[in-house]
């Protein structure tokens, strides 16, 4: 589903993300992990078609990314660490703009709303304007706003960051159900425990480059995650 | 704890001086030199506006035994400015302040975490005030010769007069609080209040001379009113001049009415600062879906953002009022104008029409709508930057509303001065084409700028809007091209009709659109996603 070949990006003299490579297939769980300032918003950016690269390859459904971005972006949804969303739109608004760009029939675009506000619990919510939600509030807008096209993969930031534990939950069994239908995600996080029961695979980047990567099994041996990551962040 | 307090509300207070909220940075020493001084120059400016007012007051009412009037009046004008100039600081430092649930976790009393916030309040109602208050002392020294006691009073004077302006200001922030809570469009609310506020400057302003003629020809009956009505005031002219004793009461009334107020606001400070008086929450009924192409939903995206942005429609969009205001007096004062214009133009009296598509031309370049529509994209570029949407079509939308904004009241305008100044029907037409095509340039013009000096990093979009140089190009801009245009024809007129001129001019705008779309299309666009 998302294939990153020999991926580079440079920001002036330092090499942000340096020749990284991963394959993402579909029904996977993908969990990137590195610390901060490691190169993975730069890559997950790269993946969204927000930032260029230098060298290498992003495709997804086999479509290049540098060569069809629109075809690309029209198959995927992006969830940012931070939601900046348009604080001038209520949430409803917001929800109905983004089926617009993605073409999401009425009805479809309706149930989909219908069903996922109300699991998200933000329903009551939605008439009120964006800048008045609490940054949970804003991550589960912009979660729902995700998944209103039925996309093949989705790409998210940190996504756990300020949701309430039974969103939290809710959006860890919509993971697992959008994966089983065929579709793939690839997320990055901080919370090595999530990674550990979530994901089918994990990659784990440092100053740029890819140390590790594999199934959860593969990568932990018989150690957890956090041993093997606190291990790896040590060598130099 | 207390004057570490007092130090950060004045480094708040003052932080127009030495930040620069365009980078989020300390400006330099020479910055800060210049920056002052730029303001100082335009507080002096204003000064000697207040000075010349005062001048033409004071004397004759000194002579006249009512040197007192001349401190009420004077005094008032200093209260209106004072208020004016800090309630809306009232209202940002006391019950918006982003600080508020640091400081209350400090240990320090609510009470005086109130009463630093009013000194932050006091000093820059002050500062409004001395811009009248020194002027008036100054041209009371110099046509009067003062007592020592009165110099002594009229030198702290403006120290107790800026208690009532801090007052007042927290009285009527309080009920822009309260207001603003309520409103559901503030934005709009907003404009509309602020464009009464400047229409009724202008005409202060342009009826002050007659004010002043009317007061001098009746002082008396003018003192008696500003005595019975405004009697705090009339005792505080007694005060500047001398009278320890109206002195004094008006201190004490003032002093009284800010304890009361004091009283009410430290009982209600707190509940205020930390609860959250947000209008009542609108539950959301589910309506029937909806679907719109991608066009109208970018284009909807602008106009909502330019409706939610009260900054972005008084600076960018003030053609938007100012049109339909124009047609409508040349509708009523047209046919006087085409007469006057007519007599001096006498046998230049052809070029009407093309002054008419140049005035219509001037107040279109007041809307700026495109210039800081890129920058306005701020934190949510990811947004459209992630969509699968060709960045083309997200500029034209910027493009489209400005059009749209600009194009209905122009149209409106240029009809009314057509048939105003009796313009036959072909030339009419073609005055509405080179309108038309003026506004797009802007319209391109604007968005070009933008696009090569864009401003992402700001969190308030005053920035992007009113301290943007794209801003400020075309506004300034726009009006050059006319002025231009104008200078070319003094220089053809000679050689060639205003009808060919115009002509020509369209054409040559025309192609220079053609140019500047292309570059937006390809060039613009590529700038666009990489931002």
């Amino acid at each position: 589903m998302l294939t990153i070949s020999h991926l580079t990006k440079t920001y002036g003299d330092k090499r942000a993300v340096d020749d990284l490579s991963l394959h993402i297939a579909p029904g996977e769980i993908y969990g990137f992990i590195g610390h901060n300032g490691a190169g993975k918003t730069t890559t997950i950016k790269s993946c969204c078609g927000i930032l260029g690269f230098d060298s290498g390859e992003i495709t997804i459904d086999g479509v290049s990314m540098k060569e069809n971005p629109l075809v690309c972006k029209s198959k995927l949804a992006y969830i940012p660490d931070n939601p900046d969303l348009y604080d001038f739109m209520t949430g409803i608004q917001y929800l109905n703009f983004v089926a617009d760009v993605f073409g999401v029939p009425a009805d479809e675009r309706q149930k989909k709303i219908r069903e996922l506000a109300d699991a998200f619990e933000i329903t009551d919510a939605l008439a009120e304007a964006i800048s008045s939600y609490s940054h949970g509030m804003k991550q589960k807008l912009a979660i729902i706003s995700a998944l209103i096209h039925s996309p093949k993969l989705i790409i998210m930031d940190e996504p756990f960051v300020g949701l309430d534990p039974k969103a939290s939950h809710l959006l860890k069994q919509l993971m697992r159900k959008i994966c089983d239908d065929g579709g793939a995600i690839f997320f990055s996080t901080h919370v090595l425990e999530v990674a550990e029961k979530l994901c089918d695979k994990i990659a784990i980047i440092k100053n740029g480059k890819l140390i590790q990567s594999g199934t959860v099994e593969e990568v932990k041996g018989d150690t957890s995650l956090e041993d093997v990551f606190l291990e790896l962040e040590e060598e130099k | 704890m207390i004057k570490a307090l007092f130090k950060k509300q004045m480094l708040e207070v003052f932080s127009w001086v030495y930040f620069d909220r365009k980078n989020g940075k300390n400006r330099s020493k020479g910055g800060i030199i210049g920056y002052a001084a730029l303001y100082l120059l335009l507080f002096g400016f204003l000064g000697v506006f207040f000075f010349q007012m005062a001048k033409t007051l004071c004397k004759p009412l000194s002579d006249a035994g009512l040197g007192w009037l001349y401190f009420a009046l004077m005094g008032l004008i200093a209260v209106a400015m004072g208020v004016f100039g800090s309630v809306f600081n009232t209202y940002s430092s006391l019950y918006k302040a982003k600080d508020n649930d640091f400081l209350l976790s400090l240990p320090v009393p609510s009470g005086k975490i109130l009463m630093i916030r009013l000194c932050g309040v006091y000093f820059m109602g002050l500062m409004y005030e001395l811009i009248i208050a020194i002027p008036t002392i100054l041209v009371y020294f110099i046509s009067v010769k003062p007592t020592v006691l009165s110099v002594v009073l009229n030198l702290l004077l403006p120290l107790v007069l800026s208690v009532f302006v801090l007052t007042l200001s927290c009285i009527l922030g309080f009920f822009v609080a309260i207001i603003s809570s309520k409103v559901k469009r503030k934005n709009i609310i907003t404009v509309i209040l602020s464009l009464v506020f400047i229409a009724a400057y202008y005409y202060v302003y342009a009826k002050s001379y007659q004010i002043i003629q009317s007061i001098l020809a009746a002082p008396e009956k003018v003192g008696n009113s500003v005595k019975s009505i405004l009697y705090p005031f009339y005792r505080m002219g007694l005060g500047a001049e001398g009278d320890v004793l109206s002195y004094l009461i008006f201190t004490l009334m003032v002093a009284a009415l800010f304890f009361v107020t004091y009283l009410v606001l430290s009982r209600s400070f707190l509940s205020i600062a930390t609860a959250n008086k947000g209008a009542a929450k609108k539950a959301y009924k589910e309506k029937a879906a909806k679907t719109s192409s991608i066009e109208k939903a970018l284009l909807l995206k602008e106009l909502r953002n330019f409706l939610g942005c009260s900054v972005y429609m008084l600076n960018c969009g003030l053609g938007i009022v100012m049109m339909p205001i124009a047609a409508v007096a040349v509708l009523i004062k047209g046919a006087d104008l085409s007469a006057i214009l007519s007599e001096i133009l006498g046998e230049h009296a052809n070029v009407l029409p093309l002054l008419a598509a140049a005035a219509v031309c001037m107040l279109c370049s007041m809307n700026d709508i495109t210039s800081p529509s890129v920058s306005l994209e701020g934190k949510n570029l990811w947004l459209v930057q992630s969509f699968p949407v060709p960045a083309k079509k997200v500029l034209h939308a910027k493009l489209q509303l400005h059009l749209i904004l600009t194009v209905i009241p122009a149209a409106l305008l240029a009809v009314c001065l057509c048939i105003a100044f009796k313009i036959s029907l072909p030339y009419a037409i073609l005055i509405l084409a080179f309108i038309l095509i003026f506004i797009f340039l802007m319209a391109l013009i604007g968005l070009a700028l933008n696009l090569k000096m864009p401003n992402l990093n700001w969190t308030d979009p005053t920035v992007p809007v009113k301290q943007s140089l794209c801003v400020m190009i075309a506004l300034f801009g726009g009006w050059a091209i006319v002025m231009a245009l104008g200078g070319l024809y003094l220089l053809v007129m000679k050689f060639i009709t205003p009808l060919v001129f115009l002509i020509t001019a369209c054409v040559v705008l025309a192609v220079i659109c053609v140019l500047l779309l292309k570059w937006i299309d390809t060039k613009g666009a590529k700038i666009f996603e990489t931002l």
